[in-house]
């Protein structure tokens, strides 16, 4: 094509699009939505990842290697063996741990270290850093923060810090400050509270053990740890300091992933609106084609024009959606990060970092979604004969004959999806591809599905309505090339608010019912924990003692969490000590005969639904931890419904973890009342015995449910937020879609008011159409959406998680669903009606 | 229809045509019957000859100019334009070749609505491949022969039914064509609006020497005609002069 008159051409669509500001604005928005989700998502997911590497960075230092003990901790003499005996001098002492410091609302990583043995590891924390040796290890609790936090709790060096460990509260004197070498290290350094070994083992209660040993090992290392595996006790292991980086990584990449997805979701309704919009502005332009087909402009010159027409629309809805996407982050990052604290591990973010990657990511998918979405109609528009685009009945004729093929091609569209569903092992994106083709498969069978509904509509509507009631319907159906696809788009929209509607409640209810067995007993004590569904803080032993022994209590049990090393990497090992009672308590999904008679008596353990589908593991299998006694084998007798933990957890009876390991520690507490004591004054009974001492959190059953359902609904948050702004997509193409189509028929509406129907009759016409389309895509969004969260419940989460899930439909969500699909149906009624009202008819009945 | 005892005149006149169909058959299907609306339909039309083709509503007259423009392919036969038989093209070729060669005049009069009258004139001459400068005078010469010169930056629903349609009129010569296919360029025109662009069309078509075919139902529009034509049944019947006031 000559350049020249590609400029026209361009021109034209410039105009066109200029002269349809509200079309246009919209589509835009329908991307930008799209993209500002998706950008949004990927930028809070690696802002909390660069986060979590800068940290482990910062407290991993140089060190290539760490020994570890077999349970949490490791004795100190192994350290002075290594480094005094041996003389191994790439070597230091580690002490970890979470705290609070007062007047910050977050949770720092206490780093306890030898400034002696640091140089090698890290520059900030060994003396060449400036730590006045007499003051740091002079005995009393002393410590280092960064700059930045001394700045903001406004505290200077002699003040006191007043922080708090798993409830106790303590006080550390800030003798230096932390200087950073760059940015990088200082953003790194901003949770970390640095301190001395033993002021660490202080903190912690960790009396003559470590966390830890740090090494500096050269490459090719194995007959340095040949060396070293001598001095180590039974259980010790010498890994790679990243390995646990990657455990770690591993644990979050399911959360990740399905956060991921759901914004693909979004994206994938953005497509359908520009879809939507892309198919309206062909048909709209129809008779313009032709008339541009009759001159000599070629088919592909028409498929370029159109295509260029969307590449505008995604470059616009591109940049708008990753400033929105930018700005929606900045919120969602809190949002992520507190999941993240919930479920898996501590983590600060203190500011959103702005990857080029999640950028890019927006932008190809931003102009590539939109270009998918617009080639279709680009095609078709290309692609028409030129006699019958210069007339659209011809195009109206066209679809309704094509009514039953399309409903062909969708069931098929519906069966391939269901064969990527039966593909074994097909993992999360196949699930997610299993979604897109349902979703295309329904979306061809809307056609017929709206020629049937509007059968019965319109008897229905003529009763209500008269005459307008059965234009309205009969208008939907003479329309249908510009309908269906309206009608498609906003059922698939508001079906994706359905099907996570209908997981969140699934999950919810599911959680509720195993919460109301799992928690048997009347009183529950915790300490509070840096990381809410791990119990890494422990009770003070004489402050369990005084619990049990207060009256009114008729019996107690504890449970001791733990973090151990298996065959399968770092496994939560919990081990209780329930009686009959465990039987009530867990839910099991398969056990092996005479279970609960077995597990106090044999090396047994039970395995969480989650951790048997993560590891591939069933009953009869062989577990190997290692425990203080070396590695041991362990037989999975029982697999447990738990939905406490998305990693997985082992349990093993008390009995039994105490022949493997040398812990008495416990890190909750159940007690059960007396008959006839009131469990609610038992509670006050035992926080006024308790006071003073050791800061814990002492609830009734009733109080401990409503906590981990409170801490269920906040790691949901950005779940639920991910279905309002799919919420928001919905609206806003039922808006754009319908309101498109109305302001496009002025012509028609012109002939009706010069035919004498008054203002008003034309405002019923007008508002009874767009909510017969309502109607229908919202009845239609019901059994997508519940297809769909099928899908997300028992294949998606399932395959991400490993999770047994009830499956919750309530009312609410498909009320919700009709309701938004009519009120905004009804909404992108008035701008339409209020313009033809007021509008003379015979500006728009004359020709262009 | 050409009847037998003209077969020496139809010979003598393919030789010379400069339009030529041969054997044109064309039918629609409508459910399960078949509808012919042409059937072996012969046309020679010579360089600068004004055609009127005459017919009544349905009778295949769109039909038959679809055909003569590439935008539609008949069942059978040949369409020859200027040595090139456009039954044998397909349809991108047909496309580039209709963009050059024909120029194009509906009763809807059919303006791009989102480009001005200039634009709309214009677009021929820039789909042909004219430099800016060189089309947009040519432009404006045109829409100065057709009087509207000074409305070339008014957009169509500016303008008035006869202004549209003298607008098309200039766009269907702008870039000179070897041949115009008008198709009922009066019908959506009052009697007076009508006659004025019949009388523009004419002088412009006579002026530039350009080949018409102009479909009506309107006898009237057969006195500007050297030949008239009238499509009955799917074929061809010339019409006498004396015929036209019937």
């Amino acid at each position: 094509m000559a350049s020249n008159s590609s400029n026209l051409l361009w021109l034209s669509s410039l105009r066109f699009l200029k002269k349809h500001p509200w079309h246009f604005a919209l589509s835009i928005l329908g991307v930008a939505l799209g993209v500002a989700v998706v950008v949004s998502i990927d930028l809070s997911n690696s802002s909390a990842e660069k986060a979590f590497q800068l940290s482990t960075e910062a407290v991993t230092g140089k060190a290539t290697h760490q020994i570890r003990g077999a349970g949490e901790n490791l004795d100190e003499s192994v350290y002075r063996d290594l480094r005094v005996e041996s003389g191994f001098r790439n070597s230091a002492p580690v002490v970890e741990g979470y705290a609070r410091v007062d007047g910050l609302n977050r949770t720092f990583q206490v780093l306890g270290v030898d400034p002696i043995a640091e140089e090698p590891f890290r520059d900030y924390a060994s003396q060449r850093a400036g730590i006045e040796l007499s003051e740091f290890i002079n005995g009393e609790n002393s410590g280092l923060v960064a700059a930045s936090v001394a700045e903001e709790i406004q505290a200077e060096i002699g003040d006191t810090l007043q922080i708090s460990v798993g409830g106790r509260g303590f006080q550390i004197r800030l003798i230096g400050i932390i200087e950073a070498s760059d940015d990088r290290s200082q953003q790194a350094l901003e949770s970390i509270l640095l301190v001395d070994v033993s002021t660490a083992q202080r903190l912690f209660d960790m009396q003559g053990e470590l966390t830890r040993i740090d090494l500096i090992l050269p490459e090719n290392s194995e007959s340095v740890q040949a060396e070293i595996k001598p001095l180590l006790p039974e259980g010790a292991e010498i890994i790679r300091s990243d390995s646990r980086t990657e455990t770690v990584e591993q644990m979050t990449r399911a959360f990740e992933f399905n956060l991921q997805a759901l914004s693909m979701l979004a994206l994938l309704v953005g497509m359908f609106l520009i879809y939507n919009t892309m198919t309206f502005s062909v048909v709209q332009r129809r008779p313009l084609i032709g008339r541009l087909r009759a001159l000599g402009v070629t088919k592909n010159e028409i498929l370029f024009t159109v295509l260029k027409e969307a590449l505008l629309i995604g470059a616009l809805g591109t940049v708008i959606g990753i400033v929105a996407g930018i700005i929606l982050a900045q919120g969602l990052v809190k949002l992520v990060t507190q999941s993240i604290n919930d479920l898996y591990f501590v983590l600060s973010v203190q500011e959103l970092s702005i990857g080029v990657f999640p950028l890019l990511k927006g932008i190809v998918l931003g102009i590539g979604a939109t270009l998918i979405a617009a080639f279709w109609p680009a095609r078709e528009a290309s692609q028409a004969e030129v006699t019958t685009v210069l007339k659209r009945s011809s195009n109206e004729s066209k679809i309704t004959s094509r009514i039953l093929p399309l409903a062909g091609y969708g069931i098929l569209g519906g069966l391939a999806g269901v064969g990527i569903l039966l593909i074994p092992n097909g993992g999360i994106a196949a699930g997610y591809s299993s979604l897109l083709f349902m979703i295309v498969g329904f979306a061809l069978i809307t056609p017929l599905f709206i020629v049937g509904m509007a059968k019965l509509f319109r008897p229905l509507l003529g009763a209500i309505n008269g005459l307008i009631g059965k234009m309205s319907v009969r208008g939907v159906v003479t329309e249908l090339s510009r309908t269906s696809v309206a009608i498609a788009a906003l059922a698939v929209a508001i079906a994706a608010t359905v099907g996570v509607g209908v997981m969140v409640d699934s999950f919810r209810t599911t959680v509720v019912s195993w919460l109301e067995a799992q928690l048997q007993a009347d009183v529950y004590i915790q300490p509070p924990s840096s990381v809410t569904r791990q119990a890494d803080a422990t009770l003070e032993l004489n402050l369990v003692q005084i619990l049990k022994e207060t009256e009114g209590v008729a019996e107690a049990s504890t449970v001791r969490s733990v973090d151990v090393r298996t065959n399968y990497g770092t496994d939560n090992l919990v081990a209780i000590d329930q009686g009959a009672a465990a039987k009530d308590a867990f839910q099991l999904k398969e056990s092996g005969p005479n279970f609960w008679q077995r597990y106090t008596q044999e090396d047994l353990v039970m395995v969480s639904e989650v951790y048997a589908y993560r590891n591939d593991v069933g009953l009869g299998d062989t577990l190997f931890i290692d425990t203080d006694a070396g590695n041991q084998p362990f037989v999975i007798q029982a697999i447990n419904f738990d939905y406490a933990s998305d990693i997985g957890t082992v349990t093993i009876s008390r009995k039994i973890y105490n022949q493997f390991f040398d812990d008495d520690a416990v890190s909750g507490l159940a007690l059960y009342a007396e008959e006839g004591v009131e469990v609610e004054a038992l509670v006050e009974q035992l926080r006024e015995r308790v006071s003073g001492m050791q800061e814990v959190f002492i609830r009734s059953n009733r109080g401990l449910r409503e906590a981990s359902i409170e801490i269920f609904d906040r790691t949901f948050t950005v779940t639920i937020v991910l279905r309002m702004l799919a919420i928001l997509v919905a609206f806003m193409g039922v808006l754009s879609a319908l309101m498109a189509l109305q302001l496009e028929r002025a012509r028609e509406l012109a002939v009706l008011r010069a035919n004498g129907m008054t203002p008003g009759q034309l405002w019923n016409y007008v508002i009874s159409q767009t909510g017969v389309m309502g109607v229908m895509a919202g009845i239609l969004s019901v059994p997508l959406g519940i297809l769909m969260a099928y899908i997300l419940v028992y294949v998606i989460n399932l395959r991400s998680f490993g999770w047994t899930l009830q499956f919750m439909i309530t009312p609410e969500v498909l009320i919700q669903a009709v309701a938004l699909a009519i009120i905004a149906a009804l909404l992108a009624g008035i701008y339409p009606s209020k313009k033809m009202s007021e509008a003379n008819p015979a500006d728009a009945l004359r020709n262009e | 229809m050409f009847g037998r005892s003209n077969n020496d005149q139809i010979i003598r006149m393919k030789e010379n045509a400069h339009i030529q169909l041969n054997k044109l058959t064309k039918s629609y299907q409508e459910g399960t019957k078949s509808r012919s609306v042409l059937d072996d339909l012969e046309l020679s039309v010579k360089e600068g000859e004004m055609i009127v083709l005459l017919g009544r509503s349905g009778s295949g007259k769109s039909t038959l100019l679809n055909l003569v423009s590439g935008i539609d392919k008949p069942d059978s036969g040949q369409v020859v334009i200027g040595g090139t038989n456009l039954a044998g093209m397909d349809e991108n070729s047909r496309t580039l070749f209709r963009r050059k060669n024909i120029g194009f005049i509906f009763q809807s009069f059919n303006l791009i609505s989102t480009l001005t009258a200039l634009e709309n004139v214009l677009l021929p001459l820039k789909l042909k491949g004219d430099s800016d400068a060189s089309a947009e005078k040519k432009a404006q010469q045109f829409l100065d022969e057709v009087g509207l010169g000074d409305r070339g930056d008014s957009y169509p629903d500016r303008l008035s039914g006869g202004e549209q349609q003298r607008v098309a009129i200039a766009r269907a010569l702008a870039h000179e064509p070897m041949l115009i296919l008008a198709d009922e360029p009066t019908g959506n025109l009052d009697y007076e609006t009508g006659k004025t662009i019949l009388d523009i069309l004419n002088k412009s078509v006579r002026e530039n020497g350009r080949t018409i075919i102009l479909a009506t139902h309107d006898r009237d529009i057969c006195e500007i005609a050297d030949r008239v034509v009238e499509l009955r049944g799917g074929k061809l019947e010339q019409v006498e002069p004396a015929e036209f006031a019937k």
